[in-house]
């Protein structure tokens, strides 16, 4: 009895030790930086549906490069950032991976944004407009293919606007606060705000800020405390107080969804200021009640002149520390994957993946070849306003400057700062976030 | 008055009981209604219709299946060598004596108050540096040895008669010999324990493994989850992600069905002391 | 003495046996948890965005101690770290002695049952309840709200509001651990001689004057440690604040664990993380030290 459990134990013993050692061979790992098959990997936060078009549109790729096995890798959006920080300075780490343009500065200090090859960087200049070569441009080197254009727009629940007997989308903030008491009574709110999402709390309120004629920024010195910018904070207070805009049901979960989409599919929210990106969320979660679904331009400020939403782009960008080898061969499927011959009838490949969403392509001839889609009365909006749009600046600092106004714009929504205290300690916040990273 | 406090008492429990499983009855009913119902406002308490679409879409869109295997290997792994290294540890400083001793163990168990954030970063660094990112190794290797378990193997090495280590040393034995044949035996609650305890620790650990692992091929069950969370923004997938979640815990829950009784028995030893 | 005696004499002859068995613990722990802490406060002297090779950090000496203690993020973190556990003790310590209370006298049938349930909750991985319990908050037409308003109550808005956001959290902890502490208490009642329930009884006292002058003092050493496992736990939070909250709303779950990991991954600033970590340390160090302290004291007396 004794002798057979000590046996036992032993087997496990043993069994244990193998599967260390097998485990520790299995990681003899395939850095793989010789002449043979490059296997380039793809680093995303794209949902299922656009990781299997991607994998598809490799698959292609592969069928004419038979040396390149291109993977794609999906991860929250929540985690993107920091796969990219653990992984990316490691030659074992993602080739490709997709960026916010807020990310780019510090990933090209840094040196792990690979600059393009020449014969790439004459492909963007030539076939993307300037303004989005500009953004991916630092110190005169282009870093990357831009791939999704975003901005926002009011959207608006057309058949609550028809019950309150408002005819038109609002085009001012006047009209935005008298409209917004309107639509507000019992459980539902005349506008949204979001909260808990850096981006989704920032980028709808400086593009409140930018139609009133005010800027984030100067060089790298903030202006939260500028009338013009400080306006928007007064709105926001203003709404709250007039109960048109109820702070807990605008909240955000960490994959950008949650109680502020839930609540505006279900008509519990008027209006609300967000990117084009959300509009396949919306088809989705509202099927036939889709066609409430109205687009107008950012509500107008007293000082402001005209309508202009903030803008920011993501791009596809090469890791500097993988072998060079890998690298070409990333510079390479990249090219195919945003050129004219990957997709359908003249788009890229990425531009179709990208349609799937709702969200704008970039490439001139992806906007071409798209026209009729992106006619579709939702995107049309989105498309009009874009020469319009104020891009989100890109700074080292960036992120923490975006967090920092994220939280004083949701004291103002909590009712936790008056606005003016509220952008000043924003003000503080971001220009010592701003002043550290760029000494 | 009595009756009054009976009654108390059986409220009391029935409380306690749907607390903790309501939670757990709204994942499981998350799972079985539709996409459109499961955005519906407010929510139904019970599903209009039942669909059990999500368990086979969840196998579909991320290897769910080869994820749990992996989480068997890394779970199954990582208690066993727990085990060695806590039966080991907990009987040197049960029953050795040498110069510093109580220091050294409570230094050891006091790591436990250690938040694993702190160390994260070099921890990073030095796995992928000893060239073991990626691998099941480099999500092992750091955490082979666990203090709460060396505490939990020493307060019960304790309990085990001195007379009995020194009749077997009189005997002749090996000091190893005496700890398989006559030590260990005496710790098989124990050791149940342990390794439930352990193979929970495993199967849940998530930040680790997620910042180790890069090819989702080596993915444990709780990174394939977390991976689903990024599909969680199509409505589509909501039950798909809620399926998934039951799923990854079915195996912990049976582990600890299956062995509760001495489970909760031995773990509850350890405040005693 | 002989004893002693007869130890040294065996420790010659134990000692490779005991260096054997005894090594893996030691030298894993060593490594992967003393050297990290070492090089947590190597880092925490730099700057560095671990973009780069560790060899390539910017020297700063303290500067990023000093930026510490001007950060209002830092000193907000660590308060709401102090009252999440607080909250977390306030809360679990009575609840759990009741139920143990209850699981443990009334010979109510399935309260076996009871007890397995409490405790399965600890089981269940993190990561998947934490989705549910995403849904569970959802703030006007989440289940739990939905509860609350049938009450005639107002909405709670759970964690979108940053008024109730921690406690949100909290109570989340709450339910994974409620088991877990139960059971240690019924453990500690078990060590409680019949005798004195039985002295208690004849006397007629009743059940609130037997609680709180014969239960309580005899459960303290149980209760003292589940209050510390539950600091320790407390301390530890992170999972819930990275899957339900990302430490918002206005920042009112933004724990020490998050703000640490927000400053290193996401800003890019690992040296400030790390001596918001090696701060962290220093604190639970001396916590620490108070509490053995407070020990020995107690023990010599």
């Amino acid at each position: 009895m004794r002798v057979s459990r000590s046996r036992l134990l032993r087997l496990l013993a043993g069994g244990a030790a193998a599967v260390l050692l097998a485990s520790a061979a299995g990681c003899g790992d395939d850095a793989g930086s010789g002449g043979g098959k490059q296997t380039v990997t793809f680093l995303t936060h794209w949902a299922p549906d656009q990781v299997k078009m991607l994998e598809d549109a490799a698959a292609v790729f592969e069928t004419t490069h038979p040396n390149v096995d291109v993977q794609i890798r999906a991860v929250p959006f929540a985690n993107l950032l920091s796969t990219l920080r653990t992984q990316g300075a490691s030659p074992s780490g993602p080739t490709i991976a997709s960026i916010y343009d807020l990310w780019l500065p510090e990933l090209v200090r840094d040196a792990i944004a690979a600059p393009a090859p020449d014969a790439k960087a004459a492909d963007l200049k030539a076939n993307w407009p300037a303004n989005l070569v500009e953004d991916v441009t630092k110190g005169g080197k282009a870093y990357g293919y831009p791939n999704e254009v975003d901005l926002y727009a009011l959207n608006y629940n057309k058949k609550m606007f028809a019950d309150a007997g408002i005819a038109a989308p609002p085009a001012t903030w006047a009209e935005l606060e008298a409209d917004a008491a309107k639509l507000t009574k019992g459980d539902q709110q005349g506008f949204g705000v979001i909260t808990s999402w850096p981006a989704g709390v920032v980028h709808p309120f400086l593009s409140l800020v930018a139609s009133n004629g005010g800027q984030l920024l100067n060089g790298t010195t903030p202006q939260l405390t500028e009338p013009k910018v400080a306006a928007a904070a007064d709105l926001y207070k203003r709404l709250v107080d007039a109960k048109s805009t109820v702070a807990t049901m605008g909240q955000a979960n960490a994959n950008t969804t949650g109680p502020y989409l839930d609540n505006f599919v279900n008509g519990k929210t008027g209006m609300i200021i967000m990117a084009n990106w959300w509009q396949g969320s919306l088809k989705q979660a509202m099927g036939d009640k889709y066609a409430d679904v109205g687009v107008a331009p950012v509500p107008v400020g007293p000082s402001g002149t005209k309508s202009s939403a903030i803008s920011y782009s993501w791009l596809t960008m090469v890791n500097a520390k993988a072998p060079q080898a890998k690298q070409d061969a990333a510079w390479e499927f990249l090219a195919w994957l945003n050129g004219p011959e990957s997709g359908k009838n003249g788009s890229s490949a990425m531009a179709d993946v990208l349609m799937s969403m709702g969200i704008l392509p970039s490439r001139n001839s992806d906007l071409k070849a798209h026209e009729a889609a992106l006619s579709d009365p939702f995107l049309k909006v989105y498309v009009e306003q874009l020469p319009n749009a104020t891009p989100f600046p890109t700074v080292l600092g960036g992120e923490q400057m975006s967090q920092a106004i994220q939280k004083h714009v949701e004291d103002v929504v909590f009712g936790k700062a008056t606005p003016a205290e509220a952008m000043k300690a924003a003000q503080d916040d971001a220009a010592a976030a701003l002043q550290k990273a760029n000494p | 008055m009595r009756r009054l406090a009976r009654i108390g008492a059986v409220v009391g429990l029935a409380a306690a009981a749907v607390f903790p499983l309501f939670p757990l009855y709204w994942m499981f009913i998350s799972s079985v209604k539709s996409p459109a119902e499961l955005s519906e406002i407010p929510p139904t308490w019970w599903p209009r219709e039942l669909t059990f679409d999500a368990y086979t879409t969840v196998f579909d869109v991320v290897p769910f299946g080869s994820a749990m295997a992996n989480s068997v290997l890394i779970a199954g792994v990582g208690t066993l060598s727990v085990l060695v290294t806590s039966i080991g540890a907990g009987y040197v400083f049960a029953k050795y004596r040498f110069r510093g001793r109580d220091a050294l163990f409570w230094t050891l168990v006091g790591t436990m108050f250690l938040p694993p954030i702190v160390t994260l970063v070099p921890l990073y660094w030095m796995v992928s540096s000893l060239g073991l990112a990626d691998s099941y190794l480099g999500v092992l290797l750091p955490w082979l040895a666990n203090p709460f378990g060396i505490f939990l193997m020493r307060q019960f090495c304790l309990d085990v008669p001195d007379e009995l280590i020194d009749a077997a040393r009189v005997d002749g034995a090996g000091e190893l010999r005496i700890l398989w044949t006559v030590v260990v035996p005496l710790l098989r609650p124990a050791v149940v324990t342990l390794a439930v305890f352990a193979f929970v620790y495993y199967w849940n650990s998530f930040l680790w493994p997620l910042s180790v692992l890069q090819s989702d091929d080596k993915f444990p069950v709780v990174l394939a989850l977390s991976q689903l969370l990024s599909y969680a923004t199509s409505v589509r997938y909501q039950s798909v992600v809620m399926a998934g979640a039951l799923v990854a815990s079915i195996p912990t829950i049976v582990v600890f069905l299956l062995t509760q009784r001495v489970f909760i028995q031995n773990i509850s030893r350890t405040g005693v002391k | 003495m002989t004893n002693v005696q007869h130890q040294r004499r065996g420790a010659r002859g134990h000692r490779g046996a005991g260096t054997l068995l005894l090594s893996p613990a030691l030298v894993i722990t060593g490594a992967f948890v003393f050297v990290p802490i070492v090089l947590t406060a190597w880092i925490s002297l730099h700057e560095w965005s671990m973009y780069t090779p560790m060899s390539e950090m910017r020297w700063l000496g303290l500067d990023n101690y000093e930026a510490l203690w001007a950060s209002g993020n830092f000193r907000s973190a660590l308060w709401h770290t102090v009252v999440y556990a607080l909250m977390v003790v306030g809360i679990t310590l009575p609840l759990a002695f009741l139920l143990a209370m209850l699981l443990y006298f009334p010979s109510v049938r399935g309260r076996h049952v009871v007890r397995t349930i409490l405790f399965a909750t600890y089981v269940v991985p993190t990561i998947a309840v934490a989705l549910v319990w995403g849904n569970l908050y959802a703030p006007g037409y989440g289940p739990l709200d939905q509860m609350v308003m049938a009450l005639g109550l107002d909405s709670v808005g759970w964690i979108s509001d940053p008024d109730v956001a921690l406690f949100s959290i909290a109570l989340f902890n709450v339910w994974q651990m409620l088991g877990y502490y139960t059971v240690l208490l019924i453990a500690g009642l078990t060590q409680v001689p019949a005798e004195v329930f039985e002295a208690a009884r004849i006397d007629g006292a009743g059940w609130w004057r037997q609680t709180v002058s014969i239960i309580i003092p005899l459960l303290r050493p149980t209760l003292v440690f589940v209050a510390m496992i539950a600091v320790i736990n407390s301390i530890q939070v992170f999972d819930p604040v990275y899957l339900l909250t990302q430490g918002g709303p206005s920042d009112a779950t933004n724990v020490l664990t998050f703000e640490i990991q927000r400053t290193a991954f996401q800003f890019g600033l690992a040296g400030q993380a790390s001596a918001m970590a090696m701060s962290l340390l220093l604190v639970l160090l001396v916590l620490a030290g108070t509490i053995l302290a407070a020990r020995r004291l107690r023990g010599t007396r």
